[in-house]
């Protein structure tokens, strides 16, 4: 048997010891442990504030604290607004408008984007001058950055087309760490609440899960049968959530390594394109391409609401670090908030 | 792009499976201790949660507060 046909041959044992590690441990599932709960009630948010200024589709959205959140347009610009009067803090002028995301330092200090530029450029908000200015253009990426996530004022972590992540030194520019080993384009990545972890989704339909300071990929949950275009940290860091273009989310615990369940229904048959929690976890927005957002009892796995308003695909959702608001991006143009 | 997993080379192939490796030896805890854990954060936490608890959104920053007065 030839090197290769060996190694591939590894490959299949291992995934199916992984399958049957992961089987040995499931003696609950989350619908029987929840089945004496109730669904929680009907969940209705209204648009408090609708945001108008961008002049084409709104690809990525990000809150930076509770009241401050920064979007990408493909007019070529990241606008900084302030949600609670609707007044645009900044309107940055960008290189190039083929932009995918954004993302805003939790410090405040700085914004970041990129696209089909496969650059992710960081921009100091805080400059002596009062302007905005890049402060740097990370280039290394052999494809579209996809998603980018700031650690903290010096490190970002941004997924690309090219199939990986990259941790960067925003200081010197360079790649501190590649994260290898997803089969297809990396789609979307989230950070952990503690900051130690960072997880993709990819195009290869599977979310990984990296060690952020040894490189390593911990953890690898499959299941989806088409691109997760979306992944977020439940709130407590234990369990992961992801939106596919099988038009369904999914549920992964990190402590048993597997999923506990699918949030889906046979009404949908569009793409999931973004989600986010609700503070407790206990409900999941999601963005699909029929212009909704629906709203899931994560627990179980029940529409309870949908946030309809936008005339075009809802691109973008994200919830404050409070949990007081939820802003939805479309590709109608306008950012709505909703609560 | 998508790499199935007959275009990897050998360096990629030999990478896969020592990650397949690192990934079986993960500590996995019983489903019938991390569930009902996690059921139990979320049923804590879902108090303070203000899309599930109005009391929270009583002071609600996006709504205007005061009425506006014709003068």
């Amino acid at each position: 048997m030839g090197e290769m046909e060996q190694l591939r041959k590894e490959a299949e044992s291992l995934k199916d010891e992984i399958t049957a590690a992961r089987k040995a441990v499931q003696d609950l599932t989350l619908q029987d442990h929840v089945a004496g709960t109730a669904v929680v009630g009907r969940v209705q948010l209204k648009t408090r504030k609708t945001l108008r200024g961008h002049l084409s589709k709104i690809y990525a959205v990000h809150w930076g604290d509770s009241k401050l959140c920064v979007s990408a347009s493909q007019d070529g610009k990241l606008i900084v607004w302030d949600s609670y009067t609707t007044n645009k803090v900044h309107a940055i002028p960008l290189k190039s408008s083929w932009v995918m995301t954004c993302s805003y330092a939790p410090s405040g200090n700085m914004v970041a984007c990129g696209g089909l530029d496969n650059m992710c450029s960081i921009y100091n908000l805080k400059g002596k001058d009062g302007n905005v200015k890049v402060m740097r253009e990370l280039a290394a990426h052999t494809g579209y950055l996809s998603c980018c996530r700031f650690l903290n004022d010096n490190e970002i972590i941004t997924s690309s087309g090219d199939c990986t992540c990259v941790l960067w030194d925003i200081e010197t520019g360079s790649q501190k760490t590649v994260f290898a080993g997803h089969l297809g384009d990396c789609m979307s990545l989230g950070v952990a609440p503690d900051f130690n972890t960072f997880i993709s989704g990819a195009c290869d339909f599977t979310a990984k899960l990296w060690d952020i300071r040894d490189g390593q990929c911990r953890q690898t949950f499959g299941g989806h049968e088409s691109d997760i275009n979306a992944i977020g940290f439940f709130p407590n860091g234990n369990a992961v959530i992801t939106g596919s273009d099988d038009a369904s989310c999914k549920l992964y615990d990190l402590r048993s390594d597997q999923e506990l369940i699918t949030y889906q229904d046979s009404g949908i048959m569009c793409g999931v394109t973004s989600l986010a929690p609700s503070l407790s976890g206990r409900l999941i927005l999601a963005g699909y391409d029929d212009f909704n957002c629906n709203i899931w009892d994560s627990l179980k796995a029940e529409r309870v609401g949908v946030l309809s308003g936008h005339d075009n695909r809802v691109s973008c959702i994200g919830v404050t670090p409070d949990g007081m608001a939820c802003c939805t991006g479309s590709w109608d143009s306008f950012l709505k908030i909703w609560n | 792009m998508v790499f199935q997993m007959d275009e990897l080379d050998e360096t990629q192939l030999k990478n896969h499976v020592d990650s397949l490796k690192q990934q079986l030896q993960f500590n996995r805890e019983k489903t019938s201790v991390a569930i009902p854990e996690l059921a139990k954060w979320i049923e804590e936490k879902m108090n303070e949660d203000p899309f599930l608890n109005p009391d929270v959104l009583k002071d609600n920053p996006w709504v205007e507060s005061s009425k506006c007065v014709i003068i």
